[in-house]
């Protein structure tokens, strides 16, 4: 921060440069044309706020952002949930726990396109068949719900992103003095007590981490919500990202669905500045 | 003298950078466009959407390639619908554009207007069937050259009507598919069906576009210019759409809100699960991959009855090739050339028939090599006059059909709209549209 000589600047250029070409020169047209009348080919008008007002008189938008919403908070709660529990299972000492790590892992590593597909065939053919075998009602007619379609969402990125989680988790997991442990069982301090007052406080910077990756993560989610659901029955389980695109190329909107962009990206933005405000906040310094 | 070394450490690295940024993005243009256009190369994007000819596509491509030394032809095929529309819009907005793309009817026209080349000269235009053109004709332009004609009805299992003792001359009127469809159901364990119909609701374009067409279309007097021009839509034989989908809901395989295209095609109708599907001749290909005999000899196709046009077929041009004049001449050539070659050539008129199984919307062709049986049977149709024209989805307020028509059916569908709050939504959508 001090000598920000010629080198600096020169050494930063590179990166300056490219994020700028891609993303904050793109953004700013973006924003410019969220103004006007442009089809994705021209625009011929300056239309001021016209469709920012036009956006929140728009049931569907909104029914859009509420349905990420919930699913943002749902997959949140559950992710970080499942990560840390499964980073706590894979740092016992146990013989196959390198061989779970990487199992847990692997989801992650498959495209979410891909995911969406083979999901949905479990959801529908899978669960539809042993739904029928067993005569469980609610295991048939899976993602032909609004509910079901959320919930096969919600099981989907969890399943997907849990083993992501984990690797941060565990990380800190695994730089947690060994001595305070030792001196808490001395001490005679049940797990759960060591749990709650030396392992949960120490991997709090973990937890500041991978909530702000699962945040911004399911609020961006896109992939899966096309291949799973495509956003049916009747646009129900449609997240903003699909709804952008489906206002742009669909119904061939592009300015409008630039409009819905912006407000988009101010949501997640202020949602995670918040969340890492505050969460930096509670963070316990060794 | 330290700091000196390392300064010029530091620019000689990003030297390297900035170098390997430029030479990357450097490559593609000028590699390919210079030395060979020198040479008379003359390159050609197709991007077309009907992946069920992609490989027959290329596999012709190929022919032609080995003709015309100098002509290059890139395919590329994206399908359905929905997704070719966006990604050609992507494709336009990031200046990659195709030589040769599709359009759909009026409301493509007029968006890539800028776009679009007087195709009048060709030899195709000249080829094309009466009326095949009216949907891209403006005064004595052709801006498009049809694909082919397609035809969509109730595609239905003759094996399963013949052991039911079902004559499909009988299905004329509403009641007696309604008969039909009861014998039917009774008798569905011992003709091995899972249910009557398989009902496809998650697929925006079966519900919005093509069920719903049948019964706008009348509407417009089958007229797509005259739909594109539409303040207002009335949706006259709204009772007549929902009681054919009440029926279809009614006898379907369940549950219809996630069941789609293949598995209503290949899951449920190519393994004999259901009796009847509305689809389309395009599902040939499909059930003769799963099973050739069954595609061969075991299909046939129905009208749907629509009150006033019983025992018509709705058939029309789904879609059109344009030419992209903002391309160098020489190009657009070439281009033209090829479509020419496509549906005028002795080779190109054989791979329409055999290889894509087109109906064809072209004189000339010899109508005993329409190889599939419900192309056959279309092509009949449209022999005697008996066929619905004007696919006028083709023509309504961009998004309409699916975004609006077709997500209120899903809403109706699942019991979550009223009947008629769907026709006045979706008329409400329509009006607001063409203000």
């Amino acid at each position: 921060m001090r000598n920000r000589d010629i080198s600096f600047w020169l050494f930063l250029a590179p990166v300056i440069l490219s994020l700028s070409l891609v993303i904050m020169i793109p953004f700013l047209y973006g924003f410019v044309y969220s103004f006007t009348n442009w089809n994705g080919i021209n625009a011929t008008e300056f239309l001021g706020f016209k469709n920012y007002i036009n956006l929140f008189k728009d049931a569907e938008f909104r029914a859009s952002i509420w349905f990420t919403t919930k699913f943002a908070i749902v997959s949140v709660i559950l992710l970080n949930f499942l990560g840390l529990g499964l980073a706590l299972l894979v740092t016992q000492r146990m013989r196959t726990s390198n061989f779970m790590r990487t199992i847990f892992f692997m989801p992650n590593l498959i495209g979410g396109l891909i995911l969406g597909f083979i999901w949905q065939f479990i959801f529908i053919s899978v669960f539809g068949s042993i739904g029928e075998l067993l005569g469980i009602e609610a295991l048939t007619g899976w993602l032909s719900t609004t509910a079901t379609g959320f919930w096969g969402l919600v099981i989907l990125t969890s399943w997907q992103m849990a083993g992501y989680i984990m690797v941060i988790y565990i990380a800190y997991l695994e730089n947690i003095p060994k001595d305070l442990l030792e001196a808490a069982e001395i001490d005679g301090a049940s797990s759960f007590q060591k749990f709650k007052n030396i392992i949960f406080p120490l991997v709090a910077p973990a937890f500041t981490v991978s909530m702000f990756l699962t945040l911004s993560n399911s609020f961006q989610i896109y992939d899966q919500n096309l291949s799973l659901t495509n956003g049916g029955p009747y646009n129900s389980t449609q997240m903003v990202a699909m709804s952008i695109v489906k206002t742009a190329f669909t119904e061939n909107k592009m300015a409008y669905a630039q409009s819905q962009a912006v407000i988009f990206f101010i949501i997640v933005a202020a949602v995670a500045v918040t969340n890492v405000y505050y969460n930096k906040k509670r963070e316990v310094d060794m | 003298m330290k700091n000196r070394k390392s300064f010029f450490r530091i620019v000689s690295i990003m030297l390297v950078a900035v170098l390997a940024l430029v030479g990357c993005s450097s490559s593609n243009d000028s590699g390919n466009d210079k030395e060979k256009s020198s040479e008379d190369q003359v390159t050609v994007d197709i991007f077309q959407f009907k992946v069920e000819i992609k490989d027959q596509f290329e596999d012709l491509v190929k022919v032609y390639e080995d003709e015309n030394p100098g002509v290059k032809i890139n395919v590329k095929t994206v399908g359905g619908g929905n997704d070719y529309g966006g990604t050609l819009k992507a494709a336009f907005a990031s200046g990659d554009e195709p030589a040769i793309f599709n359009v759909g009817g009026p409301s493509d026209v007029e968006e890539y207007r800028a776009y679009l080349a007087d195709l009048a000269d060709t030899a195709a235009a000249e080829a094309a069937l009466d009326g095949t053109l009216t949907a891209v004709q403006e005064d004595a332009k052709v801006l498009g050259l049809p694909f082919n004609q397609e035809g969509y009805g109730l595609i239905y299992n003759k094996n399963v009507f013949e052991e039911a003792g079902i004559n499909v001359e009988d299905i004329v009127t509403f009641e007696d598919l309604q008969n039909v469809v009861e014998t039917l159901d009774k008798q569905k364990e011992e003709l091995g069906l899972d249910a009557v119909f398989a009902l496809p609701a998650k697929e925006l374009w079966v519900l919005g576009d093509h069920i719903s067409n049948m019964f706008i279309a009348p509407e417009f007097n089958n007229d797509i210019q005259e739909a594109y021009h539409a303040e207002t839509i009335a949706l006259e034989k709204g009772d007549e759409l929902k009681r054919y989908l009440d029926l279809q809901n009614k006898y379907s395989v369940q549950p219809i809100l996630s069941l789609d295209y293949s598995q209503q095609v290949e899951q449920l109708f190519s393994l004999e699960k259901v009796a009847m599907i509305q689809q389309g001749n395009w599902v040939y290909n499909s059930v003769y991959d799963m099973d050739p005999d069954f595609a061969e000899n075991g299909i046939g196709i129905l009208s749907v009855p629509v009150e006033g046009f019983e025992g018509h077929i709705p058939a029309g041009v789904p879609m059109f090739w344009a030419v992209n004049d903002k391309k160098d001449d020489k190009v657009v050539q070439a281009s033209k050339d090829f479509l020419d070659w496509l549906y005028t050539s002795e080779t190109g008129k054989n791979a329409v028939l055999e290889d894509f199984k087109f109906i064809p919307a072209y004189k000339d062709y010899d109508a005993e090599k329409i190889s599939d049986p419900l192309s056959k049977q279309i092509y009949e149709f449209a022999e005697v006059g008996k066929t619905i024209e004007g696919w006028v989805y083709q023509a309504t307020p961009t998004g309409w059909n699916q975004e609006t028509l077709g997500v209120n059916i899903q809403k109706y569908l699942s019991g979550d709209m009223e009947w008629d709050e769907v026709i006045s939504k979706s008329i409400e959508k329509w009006e607001a549209e063409r203000q």
